[in-house]
């Protein structure tokens, strides 16, 4: 669905994106994750065809981003981070006129509303909605036109739990239906639950390209934190998960049956990513 | 297709955001000022009215339009949506048409008019030239008062030698100039065919260079500075 070789691009004479090679299959979910500025959000412009000035090549749905006409936007859906709304319109006003653009047979508005929770708030003005709805709305405008690659600009920010639970199910939903799916976000738990593979971006540059689960499991295995009393005094060691039977102390306390805890954690992605990077996801 | 529904929504977007109820309201004052004159001076008037407000409209409401979009981020939408720049465009130009040609008549009307067809003709050829001036000034500009300020210079070469033309101050061979001939034939009178072919070629450049000012800004929005 998208094939890039060899791309580069600079707002300057100070090269920024920089010699990138990825490709995203259709019907995967691809996370591009990196900290503010790292290059995630010239990535997809650049996918989306708005910066032709780049050199190498960047195939989207077959056609080189550089080289597009207006239809190549019917099988494109995009769900920016911000709201591009009428406000004085209402939600069904909005989607109406949005999905009027389109050649195709675009989707049922009150199918896409109750998606989202939104079913009995379609005609409210957009003016009168909450951050979280806004964002809801933004995301099903996209899904109007039923798109086959489908552009997700950080799409859980701003919601709260359960609409973010709500969100990456849909999200989940559309890639069983064979969407494929691009994901940019500073969120390693919406990455790690949604992505097929994620690309760390950084200084317009990819650092590491996999899955989250083969990334999480090539720095390391789970370790294990315990704690004891020693003479009225907390105490706690950690060793490698699978190297607890050569842990001495772990092992007396066990027989002296002194443990008063021990937990495995496995390290995230946000551990992989400072560790492989370097740096913070801010 | 795509056209028409863009159209029908431009509409009911200038509709919601009281474009219509403006114009209703200046209409009706418009006739009130025009019955309130001697006869012999309507004729002059309603031309004058015509052309310097419904027909005019589109240079004043762009600026109003544009911004609207680019605060509400619609323009963001534009770029990545199957919307052709000239669709964009024709639909805004037939749109403040529509209002300017209704007002145009009701007043040409009111006036005791007859030539209605060459007054429409007229008003239709200035308000396309005013319109796309608008847009390519509306595409530029951040703010509104950037706006007013920028169209000034549009008023003027539009206005000033239409209206001399009009009051007979200028020599008859000035009739050729564009805003001239459209202001003729909103007077109803019989306009220069130089002056109306200038005007298709100057609407005709005019659309062509608001066509690429849209979608320069739409990539702006992208994050291109050209």
């Amino acid at each position: 669905m998208i094939q890039v070789s060899n791309l580069s691009f600079s707002y300057t004479k100070k090269p920024f994106i920089q010699d990138m090679n990825f490709e995203v299959h259709e019907g995967e979910i691809f996370g591009f994750l990196g900290p503010s500025g790292a290059g995630k959000s010239t990535l997809q412009k650049i996918l989306l065809g708005m910066l032709p000035g780049y050199t190498g090549s960047a195939i989207a749905c077959g056609t080189e981003c550089n080289r597009h006409d207006q239809d190549f936007y019917q099988s494109i859906g995009v769900d920016f981070e911000y709201s591009t709304m009428y406000e004085k319109l209402t939600a069904r006003e909005n989607l109406e006129f949005f999905s009027s653009l389109y050649r195709q047979r675009v989707r049922s508005i009150d199918e896409l509303l109750s998606l989202v929770g939104l079913e009995n708030d379609g005609d409210k003005k957009v003016t009168a909605y909450s951050k979280g709805m806004k964002s809801r709305l933004n995301f099903i405008k996209a899904l109007v036109h039923d798109p086959k690659l489908l552009f997700l600009d950080e799409p859980t920010s701003g919601l709260d739990p359960t609409n973010s639970r709500m969100m990456k199910d849909v999200i989940l939903e559309e890639k069983k239906k064979g969407k494929t799916i691009l994901l940019t976000t500073h969120n390693m738990q919406d990455a790690t639950e949604l992505c097929d593979r994620v690309a760390f971006i950084v200084g317009g540059k990819i650092f590491a390209l996999d899955s989250p689960h083969n990334l999480i499991m090539s720095r390391g295995a789970a370790k294990i934190t315990y704690s004891w009393l020693d003479n009225d005094i907390e105490k706690t060691g950690s060793c490698q998960l699978d190297r607890a039977s050569e842990d001495v102390t772990l092992k007396g306390l066990i027989n002296e049956n002194r443990l008063l805890s021990i937990h495995s954690s496995e390290p995230t992605l946000n551990d992989i990513f400072i560790d492989i990077t370097g740096k913070t996801l801010v | 297709m795509r056209l028409r529904n863009l159209l029908i929504w431009d509409m009911r977007f200038q509709s919601r955001y009281g474009f219509y109820l403006l114009y209703t309201f200046l209409t009706l004052f418009y006739i009130v000022v025009l019955t309130a004159m001697p006869s012999s001076w309507r004729g002059y008037a309603a031309a004058v009215l015509i052309f310097s407000d419904p027909a005019a409209m589109g240079l004043f409401f762009m600026g109003a339009i544009v911004l609207l979009e680019k605060s509400q981020r619609i323009t963001s939408f534009m770029a990545v949506a199957p919307l052709k720049a000239k669709e964009y465009v024709l639909s805004k130009v037939l749109s403040l048409n529509a209002i300017a040609l209704v007002v145009a008549m009701i007043l040409t009307l009111s006036a005791g008019g007859r030539n209605i067809v060459a007054v429409l003709v007229g008003t239709f050829m200035a308000g396309t030239l005013f319109t796309l001036c608008g847009v390519i000034v509306a595409t530029k500009i951040t703010s509104l008062n950037q706006f007013i300020l920028a169209t000034v210079p549009v008023e003027i070469v539009g206005f000033v030698p239409a209206i001399l033309h009009l009051c007979g101050i200028t020599p008859k061979s000035w009739g050729i100039y564009p805003a001239n001939a459209c202001m003729d034939l909103v007077a109803g009178r019989e306009a220069s065919m130089i002056g109306l072919v200038l005007c298709a070629l100057i609407i005709a450049a005019l659309f062509r260079a608001s066509v690429g000012c849209v979608q320069k800004m739409w990539q702006e929005q992208g994050g291109v500075k050209i």
